[in-house]
């Protein structure tokens, strides 16, 4: 009797380790042949343009080739968002991407990050192409990114090296922060180099359309573009005014069609590919107070020998072999 | 009684014409990239006419983009001498068998030149620790204001890998454009001659005022004219008389000037000691150095 309660007792404990096994078996199965929830869910990444240029297209273009290579787009959805760069625009914007349920928002410019943040979402930002003394001063958590550190002073001098003036057209834009910066440090160095500031303010589509006849009431001597997206896509009157009245434009940012006579800025595939690490870091479940902000390192100094002639002016060898581009 | 008054005639047209109207017509003398190789050639030009004019004998100057390319390119262009860096002057006696007669003596009196090591301000580098993961620029290997002393700094720093230590390196070629590579924001640490940086300062306030020096070295000759030895000893002498006096006569005050130069003081092998100080504690060997 004993013994076949004994016995018993040892097939019940066998059953039960055996339907412990078979569980234990089933969980560890299902780690590894089904899919855990969280690894291969589509994320979303809510994206902001300053403006619709192309430096910034160039930008995103690289991050999404960089996603691509390393294996994570078929991972994520991309929700463009391109509003007029003005403040309420961009802030609207965030708020769309958050409705939207975006995983994480990548903002190109500084007025697009400065709207983003202001937003105080709780969702991940990775800023690219952000002003740097600007975007250091903000405090925010869930914040990294790529910022730029375009040199006023530098570009100034090349541009004096070229022509000499006494009076300096500067494009900016009220909307754009950082472009209120830069025309802050112009002013600063005005006195240093003897030089007036004439300033040419765009805040508006209004101010686009009549942006060709207001030039009319302007006689710079030279041109200075701000990094401003705004000034950005009315390069072509610009470019046009220049020409008429054969004054030298130098410019922050960029421009395929139309490029000023001298141009400098971080390059936009270098901080497109950067910005995608940081993504990726994301999207591997870092936190962003975790991944350290960068600075964009590769600059580009583009010296567009054409545009010096059709100008009449001609470049001094010594600055032309500083470039780390000709337009020939 | 012809045929010997014949002979005495030829031999007193040996001895007596020039020696350079038979043996040297010209001289090629190599300018090194220390600015510039545009303003290089503007400086020097007339410095060539003046010698040119004085010796009898044409003078012509070929600019040299590289500083390691005046050892190669002295012996296939032939030249006859070049004004050399420290480091390339001390390469050129090692592997030409060239000697140093005279040196640039600066506006300020002085005829030595230091290294600088320098970032911008607003850049947060202060010391040799805060360069890692930076980007530096170098002008050139074959320079001792433009490299060595910067690799000496390092190693002093416990830094002796820079492929590891920095994000980038490169050598811009010259002194001047490493100084606008780091203003620029094209490089965060930059090493230049303190001559060349003193220049671009002087002539913009901006520059100087958004660049700091985190360090210096010890002095060192300025720029060198060497000639090669075997040059004949009348031409050898003749150049340098006229070198270490070109001040005390206008036209020669007018080459210095428009050179932006005092005048030109001589120069031995003992004025290297510096140098050589400075390659022993960097663990150079002038010898097999590999300067490209």
């Amino acid at each position: 009797m004993a013994i076949k309660e004994k016995f018993k007792k040892i097939t019940t404990k066998t059953k039960n380790s055996r339907i412990e096994y078979f569980l234990i078996l089933c969980v560890v199965l299902s780690v590894f042949l089904f899919p855990a929830h969280g690894l291969t869910e589509e994320k979303t990444i809510g994206v902001i343009m300053t403006g619709d240029i192309s430096y910034y297209r160039d930008m995103h273009a690289s991050l999404l080739s960089k996603l691509n290579k390393e294996g994570y787009g078929n991972r994520v959805k991309i929700i463009m968002q391109k509003p007029f760069p003005e403040y309420i625009s961009m802030r609207n914007a965030v708020r769309k991407l958050i409705a939207m349920n975006a995983d994480i928002i990548v903002t190109y410019g500084t007025a697009a990050t400065i709207a983003a943040i202001d937003e105080k979402p709780k969702i991940p930002i990775v800023y690219v192409s952000a002003y740097d003394p600007l975007i250091s001063s903000l405090r925010a958590k869930n914040i990294t990114g790529i910022s730029t550190k375009s040199s006023v002073s530098s570009l100034l001098r090349y541009l004096k090296t070229v022509k000499s003036f006494s009076n300096l057209g500067v494009i900016y834009s009220t909307n754009e922060q950082d472009t209120i910066y830069q025309l802050n440090e112009l002013r600063k160095f005005s006195g240093q180099y003897g030089f007036r500031i004439e300033e040419i303010n765009l805040r508006s589509t209004y101010d686009l359309k009549g942006f060709s006849s207001s030039l009319l009431g302007v006689r710079p001597e030279a041109i200075f573009i701000t990094s401003s997206s705004i000034a950005n896509t009315v390069m072509p009157a610009i470019t046009s005014f220049s020409r008429e009245r054969k004054i030298p434009t130098a410019s922050l940012l960029p421009d395929k069609i139309n490029m000023p006579l001298i141009a400098m800025y971080a390059t936009p595939e270098s901080q497109g590919r950067m910005a995608a690490e940081k993504v990726m870091s994301l999207l591997d479940g870092a936190l962003p107070e975790n991944i350290k902000r960068d600075s964009a390192y590769e600059v580009e100094l583009v010296f567009n020998m054409k545009e010096a002639l059709s100008l009449g002016l001609s470049l001094p060898m010594e600055l032309v072999t500083e470039a780390t581009r000709l337009i020939q | 009684m012809k045929f010997i008054i014949t002979i005495l005639l030829i031999v007193a047209i040996f001895v007596f014409m020039p020696f350079n109207a038979f043996c040297i017509d010209e001289i090629l003398i190599g300018i090194s990239p220390e600015e510039n190789i545009f303003k290089q050639f503007e400086r020097h030009k007339y410095l060539a006419d003046y010698l040119s004019k004085k010796l009898g004998i044409k003078v012509k100057l070929t600019i040299l983009s590289k500083y390691g390319d005046i050892i190669d390119n002295f012996v296939a262009r032939r030249m006859d001498g070049a004004f050399f860096e420290v480091f390339t002057s001390v390469l050129a006696m090692e592997k030409l068998g060239v000697e140093p007669i005279a040196r640039y003596v600066n506006l300020d009196g002085s005829s030595t030149i230091k290294s600088y090591i320098f970032v911008r301000k607003d850049s947060g580098i202060r010391t040799a620790k805060d360069m890692k993961g930076k980007r530096i620029a170098f002008v050139d290997k074959a320079t001792v204001t433009g490299y060595l002393f910067a690799i000496t700094f390092l190693k002093d720093n416990g830094i002796n890998e820079i492929e590891r230590y920095f994000k980038e390196y490169y050598f811009t070629g010259s002194h001047d454009s490493a100084v606008y590579a780091v203003f620029d924001r094209r490089a965060d640490i930059g090493t230049a001659k303190s001559k060349v940086y003193e220049k671009i300062i002087a002539k913009d306030p901006i520059i100087k005022d958004e660049l700091r020096i985190i360090s210096e070295s010890r002095e060192f000759p300025e720029i060198t004219l060497c000639i090669r030895k075997d040059l004949p000893v009348e031409i050898k002498t003749k150049i340098k008389d006229l070198l270490l006096n070109i001040d005390k006569e206008p036209l020669g005050k007018e080459v210095i000037s428009k050179m932006e130069i005092k005048g030109f003081v001589a120069t031995g092998i003992t004025d290297f000691k510096p140098f050589f100080d400075l390659a022993n504690k960097a663990g150079i060997d002038i010898r097999t150095y590999r300067y490209r």
